[in-house]
Order: C-alpha cells, then sequence, then structure tokens
C-alpha cells in the first residue's frame, strides 16, 4: 500500500474546504471514516490547549461520524436559529505539509464568513492536523484535530465555520 | 412633539443624564393589580449602562472565581469587576486577596496573564514591583529620583478592594465599601451554592478549558435566559430532536437524554414538576424535575449522597437548577454544570467566561459523560447556546421599536406566585421571599421580577431624589 503523498494529502485537504463552501454536506461526511474523531480543542490558557478530551473540555469533540451526522441533521433541520439563514463561507487553506511519519499532514486555515441576517462577518483561523486511512481505492479522514488561534467565539460557531 | 417622546411614560432627561423618578418608571411594578412590565429601554440606553456599571458591578459584591482556582501561596488569575481590572491572588501566607490590576504609577495594567503563580508582580511600563501581598517592593531608581517627602509618605501598594469573600470556596470581591457581609447579601442563596458544592466531599472544581464567547445584545439578556424556562422548547428543538434520534438509533455515542419524553412520569395534569423562587438581592433559582436523573453524571453517587447529605438533599441535586447571583454569575445544573460569568462590555455587546463544574472525585466515566454532554449543550459550538444567543441578538434588535416600549414577557405565573417557600423549599431549610410551583408548561416570567426590584433598587437608591420615587401599591 502506498505512503500518503503530498497531492493525496492536498487533493483530500481542498475537497473537505469546497465541500463545505458549497454546503455539499453527505460528499464532506464521505471524506471520513466511519470511526473518525473529530476535535476542536479549548484552550487553558493563552499558550496551552487542551489535550485530553475525557478530562478536559473541548470546543467539540465526536468520536465516529453519527455525530457528524448530527450536526448535518441540525443545520438543516430548520430547527436552529442559529443555523438559519446560514453563514457563507470561504475556506482558505494553505501550507499543506505531509508529516514524515504516519499518514498525517497539517494545514494552516482561515475561514471567511459571513451572516446574511446581521450583515456581519468574521474569520476563524488557526491550524489542521490530519490522519489520514486509505481505505479501499481513496483516502479518508481518520482524525482532525482544528487548533482555533482566535478562541474567542462571535455569538456562533460550528464545523462549517472552522 | 418629538418622535421620542412618547416611547417613555415619563418626560426623558437631558441625554447622558436620567432622574431617579425616570429610571423608577421602566419597571412598572404593581403588585396589587397583578402587573409588572420592563421597559425597552433598559437595554437600550447608554446612560443606564453606565449606572448599571458603576452601582451594581463596581458598586456591590460581584462573584470573581473559585476558591479551587488558586489553591497554593502565590497563585492568581485576573479577571474584571465592571470595568476595572483586578488580581484575584493567594499571598505567602496563603491568604486570599484581591487587587486593582494597576501600577499606581502611572496606571498601567500590571499582571499580564491570565494565571499563574507568582511572588512579584512588575508593571511592564517602569517596573514597580509588587508582591503577592500587594505591598511594593521596589521603585525603579528610587534613590536618584529627587522625589519629596510627599511622595514618601504616599502609599504606593496596589489598591486592595475593600471588601472580599468566601463563601464555601465561591469568591467574591466589592470596588465599594458600604455593603452589607457576604453572608448577608448572598442571604437564602447560600442554601443553593451548598447543593453545588457538597456533591463532593472534597467539594468543588473546574474542569480545565475555559470557553469564551460574545454576542451582540445587552447582559440583561443572559441574566433573564438562565432562569427562563419557557424558551426551552422553542429555541432548542434541534437539540431536542437530535437527543430523540440518538435515542432511537440506539446510538453508541457519550451522551444521556436526561428530558426522554418516554420516560416521563404519570404525572397528573397540573402536578407540580418544577419551580421558581425569588431569594433576596435579586438572586433567583428556577428548578425542573429530571425524566431521567439516571441521565446524570452525578447519578452514580446515588446512595452515597443519600447517606452523606441526606435523600431531600440528594433528589434536589438531581434536580436541573438554574441559579443567578445577582448580577454576574450563574449556575446551571442540568446533563451537565455550567459556571458562567457575565462581563458587560457595552450596551448591547456581552462577554461570558463559560467553565464546566464538577464534583471533586467523580469516576472518570462520570466525568466523561459530564464533559460530552457540557460540550454538546453549553458550548457556543455547540448544540444550544448558539441559539440562545442569536435569540438575544434578535431581542436587541428588537428593542428599537419605539411604538410599544413595554416588554410582556415578566406576566407568567403572576397569579400563581406567592409569598414564602413552598413543601420543595422546606425540604432543603431554604426560604426564598416567593415561590411558584406548576407543571411543565408553567414557563414562570415572575423570577425576572426579583432581578429587576433589585436592580432597579440598586440604581434608583444611588440616584438623588427629584421627586417622589413610584413605588408598588403592595
Amino acid at each position: 500500500m502506498n505512503a500518503l503523498t503530498q497531492a493525496d494529502a492536498e487533493h483530500l485537504i481542498y475537497s473537505e474546504a469546497l465541500y463545505l463552501d458549497q454546503r455539499r454536506w453527505e460528499d464532506w461526511l464521505e471524506l471520513y471514516t466511519e470511526d473518525a474523531v473529530y476535535w476542536v480543542p479549548a484552550w487553558k490558557n493563552e499558550s496551552e490547549r487542551t489535550a485530553s478530551p475525557d478530562s478536559e473540555i473541548s470546543l467539540i469533540y465526536y468520536e465516529g461520524r453519527s455525530s457528524l451526522m448530527d450536526r448535518i441533521w441540525r443545520l438543516k433541520s430548520g430547527l436552529s436559529v442559529a443555523s438559519t439563514p446560514l453563514r457563507r463561507t470561504a475556506h482558505l487553506v494553505t501550507n499543506v505539509l505531509v508529516g514524515s511519519e504516519g499518514d498525517v499532514a497539517t494545514a494552516a486555515f482561515a475561514v471567511h464568513h459571513f451572516d446574511p441576517k446581521r450583515r456581519t462577518q468574521h474569520v476563524f483561523f488557526g491550524r489542521y492536523e490530519y490522519e489520514f486511512r486509505r481505505s479501499e481505492r481513496s483516502w479518508r479522514i481518520a482524525r482532525k484535530t482544528t487548533i482555533l488561534a482566535n478562541d474567542q467565539i462571535p455569538t456562533v460557531a460550528d464545523f462549517y465555520l472552522l | 412633539m418629538p418622535a421620542t417622546e412618547k416611547i417613555f411614560a415619563v418626560p426623558r432627561s437631558d441625554p447622558g443624564t436620567i432622574k431617579r423618578s425616570e429610571l423608577s418608571a421602566l419597571i412598572d411594578d404593581r403588585p396589587g393589580e397583578r402587573v409588572f412590565r420592563v421597559n425597552r429601554r433598559v437595554f437600550t440606553d447608554p446612560t443606564i449602562f453606565d449606572l448599571e456599571m458603576k452601582h451594581i458591578f463596581e458598586g456591590g459584591w460581584v462573584f470573581l472565581g473559585l476558591h479551587s482556582q488558586i489553591p497554593q501561596p502565590h497563585d492568581f488569575f485576573t479577571t474584571n469587576i465592571g470595568r476595572v481590572p483586578v488580581i484575584v491572588t493567594r499571598d505567602g501566607g496563603g491568604e486570599f486577596r484581591v487587587f486593582v490590576n494597576s501600577c499606581p504609577h502611572k496606571g498601567a495594567r500590571i499582571c499580564q496573564l491570565q494565571q499563574g503563580n507568582a511572588k512579584v508582580h512588575v508593571c511592564p511600563y517602569h517596573s514597580w514591583s509588587f508582591d503577592s501581598a500587594g505591598r511594593n517592593k521596589a521603585i525603579k531608581g528610587r534613590a536618584g529620583g529627587h522625589y519629596g517627602d510627599a511622595f514618601d509618605q504616599e502609599s504606593h501598594d496596589l489598591y486592595a478592594l475593600p471588601r472580599i469573600g468566601d463563601y464555601r470556596g465561591f469568591l467574591f470581591g466589592s470596588l465599594n465599601a458600604d455593603v452589607p457581609s457576604l453572608d448577608d447579601y448572598l442571604g437564602e442563596a447560600r442554601r443553593l451554592l451548598d447543593l453545588i458544592v457538597d456533591q463532593s466531599a472534597s467539594g468543588l472544581e473546574l474542569v480545565p478549558g475555559a470557553v469564551t464567547f460574545t454576542y451582540e445584545a445587552n447582559w440583561k439578556l443572559q441574566l433573564e435566559n438562565c432562569s427562563d424556562q419557557y424558551h426551552f422548547s422553542s429555541v432548542h428543538p434541534s437539540y431536542l430532536k437530535l437527543l430523540d434520534r440518538r435515542a432511537e438509533s440506539q446510538w453508541m455515542g457519550t451522551t444521556r437524554n436526561m428530558w426522554d419524553p418516554n420516560r416521563r412520569h404519570d404525572e397528573a395534569h397540573g402536578a407540580a414538576t418544577g419551580g421558581s423562587y425569588n431569594l433576596a438581592n435579586g438572586h433567583v433559582l428556577n428548578w425542573r424535575m429530571p425524566d431521567a436523573p439516571d441521565a446524570l453524571p452525578l447519578y452514580e453517587q446515588k446512595d452515597a449522597l443519600a447517606e452523606r447529605v441526606g435523600e431531600a438533599k440528594r433528589d434536589w441535586m438531581f434536580f436541573s437548577r438554574n441559579l443567578t447571583i445577582f448580577p454576574n454569575v450563574q449556575f446551571a445544573e442540568n446533563a451537565s454544570s455550567q459556571l458562567r460569568i457575565i462581563r458587560p462590555l457595552s450596551v448591547d455587546r456581552t462577554e461570558m467566561r463559560t467553565f464546566c463544574m464538577a464534583p471533586i472525585g467523580e469516576s472518570a466515566e462520570a466525568r466523561r459523560l459530564r464533559i460530552r454532554q457540557y460540550e454538546d449543550f453549553f458550548n457556543p459550538s455547540g448544540l444550544a447556546t448558539p441559539d440562545d444567543a442569536v435569540v438575544y441578538e434578535a431581542c436587541q434588535e428588537g428593542y428599537a421599536s419605539s411604538g410599544s416600549p413595554w416588554l410582556q414577557g415578566y406576566s407568567r405565573g403572576i397569579c400563581g406566585k406567592v409569598d414564602g417557600g413552598n413543601d420543595f423549599s422546606r425540604a432543603i431549610g431554604l426560604a426564598p421571599e416567593q415561590s411558584i410551583t406548576g407543571d411543565r408548561t408553567l414557563g414562570d416570567e415572575t423570577i425576572f421580577h426579583a432581578y429587576y426590584r433589585a436592580w432597579r433598587q440598586r440604581l434608583a437608591d444611588a440616584l438623588p431624589e427629584d421627586a417622589p420615587v413610584r413605588e408598588g401599591v403592595a
């Protein structure tokens, strides 16, 4: 089995950004393995983020794709005023670097988002850390950690804004 | 007549000022007629916001944090009292102390960090230094500074808060010396803080990881919403339906549903399953029985708690409880436990600092359940809190309406509220000023009366008397 290449990593990471911006939720979900871990740590102080999700608070921590399906359901349900209307996003992802050990990569992100209801905008930014796993013909995301650098959250944060 | 004139019950003072009678008239409190209305202006007027900062947040007791955040000598954390930055610390002897975080020299904020341990705090501007008891240790270049006697006779220590208090590890401070004792201020709310601390024989801790969010609306929106049971099914249907979905699909996840409709008790119509208490000084509690207490992380302590604190108190710990200590701290205990500190930034902008609370020594599995349920419900990146915050902003936007200034959201329960307590409060020795119970459809709004009566009294007392103050008829 071939190791992860730079081109593999970029294709997957940029696809994720595109699917989120285009609200292709099912395509986005397909990028994740069944048992994927989706994690956005919180911060303990100015420089340390939480490292142990079972004994420390995270902004988001999910084990398994079903929780991501829950989040998609919520966005589409019409039952969440914070998600109605959805914010428009542009995921800018850069500095993709494949790690030397294992099928891992990191990237820098800036997600610009605009709230069409209040005509306001904000940028969440930070770094993604990925672990990939090869399944049949394609690579999938087995673990994604989103390190949110600006964790002062203006009213709403959600997976599609990160 | 200018368009704005018709908004208010009484003519407006000049911009930037407000008369006592005018302020009092913004709360239309007529108990005898069962009328309670709040004028929208209390949420929108910058002059009122300045008065709130001066006379409520900077004029009386506010919550600072927990003893367990500074367990060792020289431990500190920084926070704000109203607009004033403060250092909360323990000196070399372990004594709890609070100082204004501002150098007496040029006023700069001295301690730049959120938390830490420091025997000495050095001002970043001209290096004046202070020990953890607030004493000035050195003035750089003092010998060659050609200072006069007057300077030498002045204190160069940090300004210590005139009043600080520690109730069972809950730390409070006041920038105003002329306040009642902390015990008197908290009053009956102490019984409700006990219900939080006594969940573990070892006390309470904050789970590492702080989450901060802001919203573009007045601080009193958060104050009210925590005590507002009426909004729950309207604002959080996506959360409630997700819990149902997870249950139906035998979801092997890490949360449980304490509001499981399949397990709802066989209640007689109208049977009391919740209610609220108004306490003195603006503190309030609303409570509700859970459908499935075994979904709570604390449930593992069912028998041990009954033995240690008694069944009545134990059962109360399983109730969903939202407690506000006026004006700036709220304790929300339902599927998990949250400590929220309200920090008003301006009349239409508020910062919320939020923490997960937990009994010290709970099992790893209970802690994990607590954390997962916390993230789901309480985080601004979760499934419920963003919907609250967006609704606050919708309110703030709507407050611009000048046609009908009086809000009608203070009326539910007005014919059910009684003076004193009831069997539920008596079971834990709680003596509220007023109480109400009801079934799941109660959605009491009289709970807010306690906020606005305390609010009006604190502000009106601070303003010079201009005319007989309008009072309720009771």
